[in-house]
């Protein structure tokens, strides 16, 4: 009974790999998303936001700043607007990785990517909400292949608020994690 | 000096007393039992996968049996401004490599490829590659670099489609003198795998289907020939077949698309998503389920009437 037990918990864990296995062959190899460092934000003001990428098990990204000159970087583009100005854009340090395709190690980016950003609202922003767009463009290989480079759309509301509203931190560890200079 | 207690995972039910030394301790041999039982599940598993499954599969792919689909024609302008058009090499084995210069994998390929062409080009060989780069100017510069011997063309979304989509950099394909697709290897490859398929190509009569062809290396299920339909690829609406409708059908199904933004982020209609961006999968999705609904509606009037 025991034996059998463990023979089905082995058969239930070979499926669950098979299915996860698949399902990561399915699915896109960089998943993103953006968050904003306040619930609100008040005009004329400076505001951080946080891209939180995902890099699919068995790939990688480039680095912002890649080891070798062919190599296309990753890159956060946050689409022009009259309200939202871009200040600053902060990329993590790369992981130095060494590949069979190259000969010496590159600057990667592999599981959960942290992109940070500083932005200014503009000066006359009236109380109401904004959407701010943005693309995540990457290019992703693994050891033996390359997939074409990509963008990630990116769109995330932000509301402006009356200079006496306060404002209330949002996933602080996330922006606590990021070098913002 | 303190001494670390071993970590005792043995369940509790399997523990002998201590103080019965003549009895052994049946729970090493327990797991060893399990462990064994288990091995012996996975092999004979793995040996039915294997003689079911994989080896039919690859049997089918590897050895001729008429399913060596002809290589799509294309006609393109080379780096130098030289036309490359894929029919002058009939009679030939072609190695086509679709490949770009910000791709590690591929560029460890060319080295190999260069060999290749010099050692075969006088036996009724060519390599070819079809550079997916956006634009010639860092292939030009590449091809210099490494001087690269043989025929090479920046090629499009469309060729890339027609010889059944990039899943991946590099992409090739072995293309024997009857110019039947008789491999696919989808990631870098050794130029040792090549090597073989191509002597065994050039060996084989151009005028007949090679049917015992044997691929050689690693086959992944990537690797599986299947080229895309040019009735989907050239279509109005790229990716989808209009062909089953009638005109007035076509222009609706087009006004349908016009009518839907598309969900990607793009800004468009859903028709102008797939007009501009073929490769975008949320407006492929999104027009082949209008199709289906579409073909539904349409083919229930037809039969009413």
């Amino acid at each position: 009974m025991r034996y059998m037990r463990i023979f089905l918990w082995g058969c239930t864990v070979t499926l669950l790999a098979t299915s996860l296995g698949w399902a990561q062959n399915h699915n896109p190899v960089v998943e993103a998303h953006v968050v904003v460092a306040t619930d609100a934000v008040h005009a004329n003001s400076p505001l951080k936001l946080a891209v939180l990428a995902q890099v699919a098990a068995g790939y990688h990204i480039n680095d912002h700043k890649p080891t070798l000159d062919y190599l296309i970087p990753t890159e956060l583009k946050v689409e022009h607007s009259d309200q939202f100005v871009v200040k600053s854009v902060v990329y993590p340090k790369g992981t130095s990785k060494k590949f069979e395709f190259s000969d010496v190690p590159l600057s990667v980016y592999e599981g959960p990517v942290v992109v940070g950003a500083v932005l200014q609202a503009g000066k006359e922003m009236p109380a109401g909400t904004y959407t701010l767009k943005a693309k995540f463009a990457y290019q992703a290989c693994n050891d033996h292949a390359c997939l074409p480079p990509t963008n990630v759309p990116l769109a995330v509301s932000i509301r402006i608020v009356p200079p006496n509203v306060p404002l209330k931190p949002v996933e602080p560890d996330v922006f606590r994690r990021i070098k913002f200079e | 000096m303190e001494e670390q207690t071993p970590i005792d995972n043995t369940p509790e039910e399997s523990k002998a007393p201590e103080s019965s030394p003549s009895e052994s301790p049946p729970a090493p041999k327990s797991k060893i039992l399990v462990g064994a039982l288990l091995a012996m599940v996975l092999v004979v598993g793995l040996y039915y996968v294997n003689r079911y499954w994989i080896e039919p599969a690859v049997r089918a792919q590897t050895k001729g049996d008429g399913s060596h689909p002809v290589a799509p024609p294309f006609s393109l302008t080379d780096i130098t401004g030289q036309p490359l058009n894929l029919s002058d090499y009939k009679g030939k084995v072609v190695v086509l490599d679709f490949w770009a210069t910000w791709c590690g994998p591929c560029r460890i390929e060319i080295p190999g490829f260069i060999e290749l062409q010099k050692r075969y080009a006088s036996q009724g060989f060519t390599m070819i590659g079809i550079s997916m780069d956006d634009s010639p100017e860092p292939v030009v510069d590449f091809t210099k670099e490494l001087q690269m011997n043989y025929p090479v063309a920046v090629g499009n979304d469309r060729l890339g489609e027609l010889y059944g989509g990039m899943p991946g950099l590099p992409t090739t394909f072995v293309i024997g003198r009857d110019g039947r697709i008789y491999a696919k290897h989808v990631g870098a490859t050794d130029a040792s795998v090549f090597e073989t398929e191509i002597k065994e190509l050039l060996a084989a009569s151009p005028a007949d289907e090679a049917t015992d062809f044997h691929r050689a290396g690693q086959v992944f299920a990537e690797d599986k020939v299947e080229l895309g339909d040019p009735a989907t690829i050239d279509s109005e609406v790229p990716g989808i077949d209009l062909t089953k409708l009638t005109a007035d059908q076509k222009e609706a199904f087009k006004k349908l698309l016009a009518g839907q933004q598309c969900t990607c982020g793009c800004k468009f209609t859903l028709l102008k998503c797939r007009q501009v961006d073929r490769n975008c999968s949320t407006s492929k999705k999104l027009a082949k389920d209008q199709m289906d609904a579409f073909l539904k509606v349409n083919s229930t009037g037809v039969a009413t009437k």
